[in-house]
């Protein structure tokens, strides 16, 4: 991430970072830190503890055509702007033709004893509402390609970033340069029998059960959420008739919904078992490591959802 | 209408000059005989929706507006029709969007003032108070970035002085000193509630300069001359890198909060207080004792009488909107598949 942040700054002087403590102190999560060495303090530019004020000042700044990249400290304080980025991000461009390229990323997701203030993924918020795109990258070439893509588009443009995924995935960083397109699902492993879609820590939760359960299992990383890859999902299923929706956020929220509705109307006849849906309780998230292993989809509990879908 | 003698004329502030009074008249005549006439189509039926007007106010409008360079940038509420058309927004787009029409600034998507044009500068209207407080300040900061001597402007009410966004706004402002002008429009009613049952303290300009160190001149804001040299002075400074400003324009909201509102809350006591303060009146009054005869008063009215009639004859021959075309644009950049 902090490459994809580098490699917009040097490259677009109309990029500029802004946020909480991600100047000298580099970011809650780290993903700023040197920048404001590199690039100075008008380039990545601290704010007071202001969600709405300064989520609203990088409209403006983006209506006077710069390209503002926010970061928010986590996902779930994106309550706190949520009126800024639905009401006037997103509706502006239908309303006026004035379009707002802003860029908020926001880390979200648990599996670090976050609680329900911090470790959320609300993503689902935005899921639906017209004038957004939603990302939510799952691997380390995504992080950093879907980031660039974002930074380009002119629309405004969620990225929610799994925190645990920070630590967790491991590989060389792409080219730089590289994007990876806005509203393209990608086949993160191919399979005949099922077909796993999900997005973010999904990603890295359903390749170790496939892997674990040793079964021919497709997994389709969503990478974009909103707009819907709805083409890549009914594709998915054409080629294996069973489907597993998995996601971290609580089961009635967001992308899960947005997928079996679309396999509801449009997948119907290519099912060979009712669509399963493997997510989180409709609850917050909780912070006793008893209760987040067992709120969180793992690998075994997924491996489990996918065995009884084999099995129907 | 002929000027009532009891009318308190404007002030003969020196550095107003006599074509930026005659401009002054022209766009406070231009707000008033618009929404005279858009209330009277909105009362036929012949407007849809709500009907929002600035009687009362237009004064600051028109002086905001005026007080704004070419380059300059705006966020305008719905009391502030005059600082569209100082921004060279036309009566016919200001009527084809009140009329919902298919060319309208907004594409028929919204009514009634809540648009803007942007390629002259003008953000379009959000219902929700405050929100336009950080948009402004943002676009002030990309002037500071890009060292450009241009300034952001915003108005906003006692209504949404309660309001979180406006204190991060007006916070925001203060912290990076970025060329952003707020004309806060002391207009004493939000809705239906007065200013004290809002506020401790009932001084917006004691407020701002007190909470966020921004300087805040009180100006008479149904005077048209005064307000426009105390705005254009707050903008100047903002131009020259001093900050953030802030002008407090007291008036009072002549009409409700919208059409459906008869605004009998209003006391007595307060509306004969201002009933010698017509902003259009008090310019007219003062342009007469400039020198303006009449006949020159009288030309000025009926060209901006002109001037209504001929726009909203444009705009209602404009087209309606075609519903087969709701889906363009919600992206500036569509996805494939939608």
């Amino acid at each position: 991430m902090r490459a994809a942040l580098a490699d917009a700054l040097r490259e677009d002087e109309r990029v500029f970072l802004l946020g909480e403590d991600i100047g000298a102190f580099g970011g809650a999560f780290g993903v700023t830190k040197g920048l404001q060495e590199e690039f100075g303090e008008q380039r990545v530019l601290d704010t007071p503890i202001a969600e709405e004020g300064f989520v609203g000042a990088a409209i403006g700044a983006a209506w006077m055509g710069e390209r503002p990249v926010v970061e928010l400290q986590f996902a779930d304080f994106v309550a706190c702007p949520f009126d800024m980025i639905v009401t006037v991000g997103a509706k502006t461009h239908w309303r006026s033709g004035q379009a707002i390229p802003l860029v908020i990323r926001m880390p979200s997701g648990g599996g670090v004893r976050g609680g329900p203030f911090h470790a959320g993924s609300p993503e689902g918020w935005f899921v639906g509402q017209p004038g957004l795109k939603v990302v939510c990258p799952g691997s380390v070439e995504d992080a950093y390609g879907l980031l660039r893509a974002a930074i380009d588009d002119p629309d405004p443009v969620l990225v929610f970033e799994h925190k645990r995924l920070y630590r967790s995935l491991k590989a060389p960083a792409p080219e730089r340069g590289h994007r990876t397109p806005l509203g393209r699902a990608r086949v993160a492993r191919e399979g005949e029998e099922a077909s796993v879609v999900t997005y973010g820590s999904g990603v890295e939760t359903a390749l170790r059960a496939v892997d674990a359960l040793g079964a021919d299992v497709e997994v389709l990383d969503l990478r974009t959420v909103w707009p819907l890859d709805g083409a890549a999902v009914l594709g998915s299923l054409a080629r294996t008739s069973r489907l597993l929706v998995l996601q971290e956020a609580p089961r009635s929220s967001g992308v899960a919904g947005l997928v079996l509705s679309l396999v509801a109307r449009e997948g119907f006849e290519l099912l060979d078992a009712p669509p399963a849906l493997h997510a989180p309780p409709d609850t917050p998230i909780p912070f006793a490591p008893e209760l987040e292993d067992a709120y969180l989809p793992s690998p075994e509990s997924t491996a489990r959802a996918l065995e009884e879908l084999l099995a129907y | 209408m002929p000027t009532d003698d009891a009318t308190q004329p404007c002030a003969d502030v020196p550095l107003v000059t006599t074509d930026e009074r005659v401009a002054l008249f022209r766009l406070v005549l231009l707000q008033r005989l618009f929404e005279e006439r858009a209330l009277a189509l909105y009362r036929q039926g012949r407007i849809a929706g709500s009907f929002y007007d600035g009687r009362g106010q237009e004064a600051v409008a028109a002086a905001a507006g005026l007080a704004l360079g070419p380059d300059d940038v705006v966020c305008p509420l719905n009391r502030e029709l005059a600082t569209h058309f100082a921004k060279g927004v036309t009566v016919a787009e200001a009527f084809r969007n009140f009329l919902g029409r298919g060319d309208s600034p907004t594409r028929g998507r919204d009514g009634n003032m809540h648009f803007g044009v942007p390629e002259r500068g003008v953000f379009p209207l959000v219902s929700m108070l405050g929100d336009l407080v950080p948009v402004t300040v943002g676009a002030a900061l990309a002037f500071k970035r890009r060292d450009e001597p241009r300034v952001a402007m915003t108005f906003l009410g006692e209504g949404a002085f309660s309001v979180g966004d406006t204190h991060e706004g007006l916070n925001l402002a203060g912290v990076w000193q970025v060329p952003a002008v707020f004309v806060l429009q002391r207009n004493q009613f939000a809705y239906s509630t007065p200013v004290e049952r809002q506020m401790l303290n009932t001084s917006l300009a004691e407020r701002v300069y007190g909470g966020w160190s921004i300087p805040c001149e009180t100006v008479d804001g149904t005077d048209a001359v005064a307000a426009f040299d105390t705005i254009r002075a707050a903008v100047e400074r903002a131009r020259a890198g001093l900050g953030p400003q802030a002008v407090e324009a007291v008036t009072l909201r002549i009409h409700g909060h919208a059409a459906h509102d008869g605004a009998a809350y209003v006391p007595q006591e307060l509306r004969e207080a201002y009933a010698d303060r017509d902003p259009v009146e008090r310019l007219a009054a003062r342009l007469a004792l400039d020198g303006a005869s009449s006949a020159q008063l009288d030309q000025l009215r009926t060209e901006a009488a002109a001037a209504i009639a001929w726009g909203l004859e444009e705009a209602e021959a404009s087209p309606a909107p075609d519903p087969s075309t709701l889906e363009d644009g919600v992206w500036a950049a569509p996805l494939h598949g939608l």
